[in-house]
């Protein structure tokens, strides 16, 4: 890593900018070379007068706005109203001309007199000149393409963050204040990694002296790549809307990219690369994204796959919405039907055929992206390679609008408002525009290091300050950012937190990944799986179709069980039984099923029994497999595996796994000839599965967990959409399941168990723990009071709950300050 | 900790420009204006609760409100002569009959008015849940923000009619658990308005109480403590003013509206157990008829907008691919007799003029035709037979989408009205006064009194209470 102020790394070489034309608007008619009208002295102040009211500005009556020159052509809700090559045949003269009631334009006041028709019937007969970026509407911005190279004129090397100098010029004298490094500690550790400190890493940092403590934390937190990895998971998950469980995954009709996207944060994958992946995906694993979710039964035609792509790409990547423009010209930007269309044909594997509002045209889309200016793609080039070159003009450095979205979308992750808000619309002016460019040009020249991006703003003056307030407020000075807004805590945020300080965090995780571990990189979870594939023949392959055979093994557990989870699989279905109950069924070999053991094991002899059987139509290969670990209260594993020392039989037990008249020939099982088959496809997955949350004992994080009851409360998103901001408020039916919700009170009461089994020496010190642990900080006296009070002289459990229930309600600790 | 001289609010002050204009990211405007530019204006309130009584899974028209050609089942009759399994029956107004097993109905029809043509898009295979999407949100999925529930809407527009009771609440249905439960809750939601207006949840009517009482095991002395706590520690944060006053606001706004709800006298009305023995026994058909009880004591309480769910589990209560007459037979017995007591306890109460209750489903079925006449959509029925071999082969078991009924009853509707007809024969596709969903849906804001052209600034963009602000009010079953 280098993320040394070297000024020769923080801008874009002046050779790395190749001067292109600008052309913004793609020009309905060819650009007249006529003078003869004078747009601005003789048209505008035409259009002004006798449009203005209702077509100017922010009004658009019938979706018709004359704000531009595109917008003027484009038309409005019933079309075009200007037919360049016969002007006197579309609506705009039409109903000027008109003196029915009901069409004339203006609709009241005086015409439009004779000789001002005459002036604007020329003009779009000589081509319809606009001056370049005029805009009628006052309020047009276009952003340029490419990034504005930025002078850091107050710029000291070596001895102060390039934002500080950039983001000051033109301030009133207001300096920022800077926030205490309890408080600072608290928000960079939840906005880097998602996690709380701990109290030996408070310790460490509180009591350091060193003056570049806070650049040394920054680089340490970037620096753990799983803890990185796990909280940016759901960033990432929300943006390009990969999920673990949702619409579209039971039909098949969409792809998880989680084990790709993991490892490509854990690993910090340089972002161009990243987007390439994503849009031209070199393997399955990252093909997810751009395939979309496709729908079951028929969908209008702006929500195909191919259309998702481009929606999903323009919003992603460039912050464009491509919403409207999928259905028609966009009334509220420059994008149109045809230009999202264009998109869409570069991943289509077949012509396209051009909707407007779901009807078609009658015309086919020609693959082409959305910046022209910067080159193509091929439209005859097959889509593979289409792909390709789509990837290869998004991530050139010459479009700063792809390095400018993503470096908006981090700046509003830690500063709680995007320079360009909203980050989805990038369109609009930023606050900020050297920042921005200056943000956008740095990534682009540092080989896209996305860390160092975080890393730059985490160690500016204005990320450290106190902060300014919320969104809300809008207290913005004009030049200068004094502050970060404050942050509410994203659903896993808040749940990781809780798991931390009350030890609850579960076991076992749903996304199917390899976790990082940095002792052991090759082998990510360290311990392989002991279990065999196992069936009643050591050939299987040829088990009859149908074929049920029976399991058995005695599992002697000595300690209480406190968590523990089986993975097991079987080609084809299996039913799993443990003490004559039914635990769990599963009948998809490759999908292999996690089950909790939590509650069903006993101390003593317990009997695990699974009915095994055999698919298919004819002969074929048959097995069984499961691995299941379970702990103890003090953290002692132990584990049970198919192999050779299971029993087995053809007599069928009942629906409760109970032989009515137990069988005599039990049998060995045999280990499997042929399971290298099932290992070339699912060895990794199962050891993966059996190892998560215990090796390595850093506990599972609420990223890798299926989006449960109380974090849909919480605000996160079931991914059928992109979603880039999380709500910012907590609502009230949310705060009756904070209040009174049993998923939440239950890891309470566990974690107030677990709080009054350490034995502290007074409710004091454990006030005093919990607050360092959930907010950074300690009790002012009035508080410490307070809280004894709630526990009274004897803490009992209950009451170490309410008091932990009051903590964590605190708006202290639900936003980040 | 360190403070500074000057206090926040102090500081903010000392900022010149503060920018008083208000903005919250995403948070969609209220838009002042319907389509065609004039002011927006609701039209006067008809109704102010209304309860959806939702027959998940395809209710059959033939074999429920709009009884056709009935022949009772006997083997080898042709599959294509049955039109009705059940034979119709009188109702208490002259010339509507309905099917035999709603003889409870049958004596509150005039009450209110019977849609006979309520008919529904044909989205190539017919799926139940992208229709009950539909139904639902009035917009045909997938769609491109999330859209929010009617019920949402109604909140969002009109908010609660007593402020402790969440105004919009979602009786009878999983959400976890369930077939096809992504995409169920997909339009369970208040979408982009926000999870302020979002659907309280109680899919097991017997727990209603449960989701409004302290947590389990904790007694009521110790959660008010646990509130005084909390709120005093509140209070006493040393560093508050560090913290965002909008912020503060709302999240402590939203703490109180909880503590307020759960420790309210109104939270009662969710507890069916203390309704009388006989009450309760009257409505008690099963979790169905539990939830139109919660409905009534939640409407009685003060609530905005209820839901009560034949809960919807792919192929079971009205999703009849397969022995559809007994499958009906057992569901109009869970719905007669609660429906019919939730009109007349209404009534009784001097609260049906305005409470508007809606029966509904996603569509009808036909014993042979899937869809609706050119549909390309793929037979459904589980058994495809051309003769009745069976009593598991008599029923309704495709689906129809050309013609649906639609039982409007209080809330200012006609009385033992009825409104729009199907064919005589098949096809029974509505033949008078068609109404879609984003018709209905317009008649129904319109009763509430809300204007089908409301519409939130989304993106940049308006999006409206029914499709595109086209919903045109039936006024036609106004009285």
């Amino acid at each position: 890593m280098n993320w040394g102020f070297d000024m020769r790394n923080t801008q874009l070489g002046p050779n790395r900018f190749v001067a292109f034309g600008f052309c913004f608007w793609i020009f309905l008619l060819p650009e007249s070379q006529g003078k003869d009208i004078d747009f601005v002295h003789q048209v505008a102040p035409i259009l002004k007068e006798y449009c203005g009211k209702c077509h100017l500005g922010e009004k658009k009556k019938g979706g018709l706005s004359f704000n531009t020159r595109a917008l003027m052509f484009i038309g409005g809700e019933s079309g075009p109203v200007i037919h360049p090559e016969k002007p006197e045949d579309g609506d705009f003269f039409k109903r000027m001309l008109s003196d029915e009631k009901m069409l004339r334009m203006p609709p009241e006041g005086p015409r439009v007199p004779p000789e001002m028709v005459k002036i604007l019937k020329d003009w779009i007969r000589e081509g319809a000149k606009w001056e370049s970026g005029y805009s009628l509407g006052g309020v047009h911005y276009e952003p340029p393409l490419k990034l504005k190279k930025i002078a850091l004129s107050k710029f000291k090397e070596g001895s102060q963050n390039p934002i500080d100098s950039l983001q000051f010029q033109g301030g009133n004298g207001i300096s920022i204040r800077s926030a205490p490094d309890e408080v600072f500690l608290r928000r960079v550790y939840l906005d880097l990694i998602g996690l709380l400190p701990t109290l030996q890493e408070q310790e460490d940092f509180l009591a350091s002296v060193d003056p570049q403590k806070r650049i040394t934390l920054v680089k340490n937190l970037l620096a753990r790549n799983g803890d990185y990895a796990e909280h940016w998971l759901s960033f990432w998950n929300d943006l390009l809307r990969n999920d673990y469980t949702g619409t579209g995954f039971i039909t098949g009709g969409r792809r998880q990219i989680t084990k790709w996207l993991y490892d490509a944060l854990a690993n910090n994958m340089p972002y161009d690369q990243f987007a390439r992946d994503l849009v031209a995906p070199p393997t399955p694993e990252s093909a997810g994204f751009s395939e979309g979710i496709r729908w079951r039964g028929e969908v209008s035609a702006g929500q195909t796959v191919e259309i998702q792509f481009a929606q999903s790409v323009g919003q992603a990547f460039l912050g464009i919405n491509l919403k409207c423009a999928s259905c028609h010209d966009s009334f509220i930007d420059r994008w149109k039907l045809e230009e999202a269309y264009g998109m869409a044909a570069i991943f289509s594997e077949t012509p396209l055929e051009i909707h407007r509002c779901d009807k078609p045209i009658g015309k086919k889309a020609t693959a082409s992206w959305l910046f022209p200016e910067l080159g193509n793609v091929d439209p005859k080039a097959p889509k593979k390679l289409r792909l390709e070159q789509l990837a290869k003009l998004l991530t050139q450095p010459d479009n700063g609008r792809f390095s400018r979205t993503i470096v908006n979308r981090f700046w509003q992750r830690l500063m709680g408002k995007g320079i360009v808000h909203p980050v989805d619309g990038m369109q609009s002016e930023p606050s900020h525009p050297d920042l921005l460019d200056f943000l956008a040009g740095d990534l682009a020249a540092n080989k896209y290091d996305l860390k160092r991006t975080l890393f730059l703003i985490a160690t500016s003056r204005a990320y450290q300050a106190e902060i300014v307030g919320h969104p809300m407020e809008a207290i913005l000075g004009k030049n200068q950012i004094l502050g970060p807004m404050e942050k509410r805590l994203t659903a896993e945020q808040f749940l990781d937190g809780i798991w931390q300080i009350t030890g609850t965090a579960p076991q076992i995780g749903d996304a199917v990944i390899n976790r990082w571990n940095p002792k052991k990189t090759n082998n990510p979870n360290g311990v392989e799986s002991k279990a065999k594939w196992v069936w009643s023949v050591a050939d299987s392959s040829q088990s009859p179709a149908g074929e049920t055979v029976v399991f058995r093994k005695d599992w002697n557990i000595n300690k209480p069980v406190y968590d523990g989870h089986a993975v097991i699989t079987c080609d084809n279905r299996y039913t799993l039984f443990i003490n004559q109950k039914k635990i769990h069924t599963g009948n998809n070999w490759e999908k292999p099923d996690v089950v909790s053991l939590k509650n069903d094991l006993q101390i003593g002899r317990n009997e695990v029994l699974i009915i095994a059987q055999n698919g298919g139509s004819g002969p074929n290969l048959a097995g069984l497999w499961l691995d299941a670990r379970v702990s103890s209260p003090q953290g002692e594993w132990v584990s049970l595996e198919t192999n050779e020392s299971w029993k087995w039989t053809k007599a069928l037990p009942d629906k409760n796994g109970k032989f009515l008249d137990p069988p005599k020939d039990w049998n060995a099982a045999f280990i499997v000839k042929q399971a290298a088959v099932w290992d070339s496809r699912l060895k990794g997955e199962l050891n993966t599965l059996a190892n998560q949350g215990i090796i390595g004992k850093r506990p599972i994080r609420a990223s890798l967990v299926k989006r449960d009851f109380f974090m849909a409360n919480l605000g996160r998103p079931n991914r059928d959409q992109i979603v880039s901001v999380r709500p910012e408020e907590l609502n009230t039916l949310e705060a009756i399941d904070l209040s009174n919700g049993q998923i939440l009170a239950s890891l309470l009461e566990i974690g107030a168990k677990g709080i009054l089994a350490k034995k502290y020496q007074s409710s004091e010190e454990l006030i005093r723990e919990l607050f360092q642990l959930a907010l950074v900080r300690k009790p002012t006296s009035e508080e410490l009071h307070l809280l004894s009070e709630g526990l009274g002289n004897k803490p009992e459990v209950q009451s170490i709950q309410d008091v932990l229930w009051a903590i964590i309600m605190l708006p202290e600790y639900q936003f980040i300050r | 900790m360190k403070q500074g001289p000057l206090g926040r609010r102090n500081f903010l002050k000392s900022i010149a420009m503060a920018n008083a204009a208000a903005w919250m990211a995403g948070e969609p405007k209220l838009m002042a204006s319907n389509p065609e530019g004039g002011k927006l204006i609701h039209p006067p309130a008809k109704a102010d609760s209304i309860i959806i009584l939702w027959m998940a899974g395809g209710m059959a028209a033939p074999d429920t409100f709009d009884p056709k050609k009935y022949i009772p089942f006997k083997a080898g009759i042709p599959v294509a002569q049955v039109e009705s399994t059940f034979p119709a029956i009188d109702t208490v107004v002259d010339n509507i009959k309905i099917t035999q097993g709603m003889e409870n109905i049958a004596k509150v029809m005039d009450r209110g008015t019977l849609i006979r043509s309520h008919v529904l898009p044909d989205l190539g295979s017919i799926l139940h849940s992208r229709h009950q999407y539909h139904w639902h949100t009035g917009y045909v999925p997938p769609q491109t923000v999330a859209c929010p529930h009617i019920g949402a809407w109604v909140s969002r527009v009109l908010g609660p009619r007593n402020s402790v009771i969440p105004a919009f609440i979602n009786i009878g249905q999983r959400l976890e658990g369930v077939g096809e439960q992504e995409e169920l809750k997909a339009f369970t939601t208040a979408g982009f308005l926000g999870g302020e207006y979002g659907p309280m949840n109680l899919p097991f009517p017997e727990e209603a109480a449960q989701s409004v009482r302290p947590p389990k095991g904790m007694q009521p002395s110790r959660f008010e403590n646990r509130n005084s706590l909390y709120r005093r520690l509140v209070d006493k944060a040393p560093n508050r003013e560090w913290l965002s006053d909008f912020q503060q606001k709302s999240m402590m706004r939203s703490m109180d509206n909880a503590y307020r709800l759960l420790s309210a006298k109104e939270r009662t009305a969710f507890d069916i157990s203390l309704e009388p023995k006989e009450s309760l026994e009257q409505y008690d058909t099963g979790r169905f008829g539990r939830g139109c009880l919660l409905a009534r004591r939640l409407v009685e309480a003060g609530a905005r907008f209820i839901e009560v769910t034949t809960e919807y589990v792919p192929f079971f209560n009205w999703d009849t691919h397969a022995n559809g007459h007994t499958t009906l037979a057992n569901m109009k017995q869970q719905i007669d007799r609660p429906v019919a007591r939730l009109i007349l306890d209404l009534e009784s109460r001097g609260l049906l003029d305005r409470t508007l209750v809606v029966l509904a489903s996603e569509f009808s079925r036909d014993m042979i035709m899937e869809g609706k006449p050119g549909s390309n959509a793929a037979d459904q029925a589980t058994e495809k037979v051309d003769v009745l071999k069976e009593l598991k082969h008599y029923g309704q078991h495709r689906h129809f989408t050309g013609g649906s009924c639609v039982m409007l009853w209080g809330g200012g509707v006609k009385k033992g009205h009825l409104y729009g007809a199907t064919a005589s024969q098949r096809p029974f596709v509505a033949i008078k006064d068609a109404l879609s969903v984003t018709d209905l849906h317009a008649t129904l804001f319109t009763g509430l009194g809300i204007s089908p052209k409301t519409a939130f600034e989304v993106e940049k963009r308006p999006f409206y209470a029914t499709e595109d602000g086209k919903g045109d009010p039936a006024m036609g079953v106004f009285a």
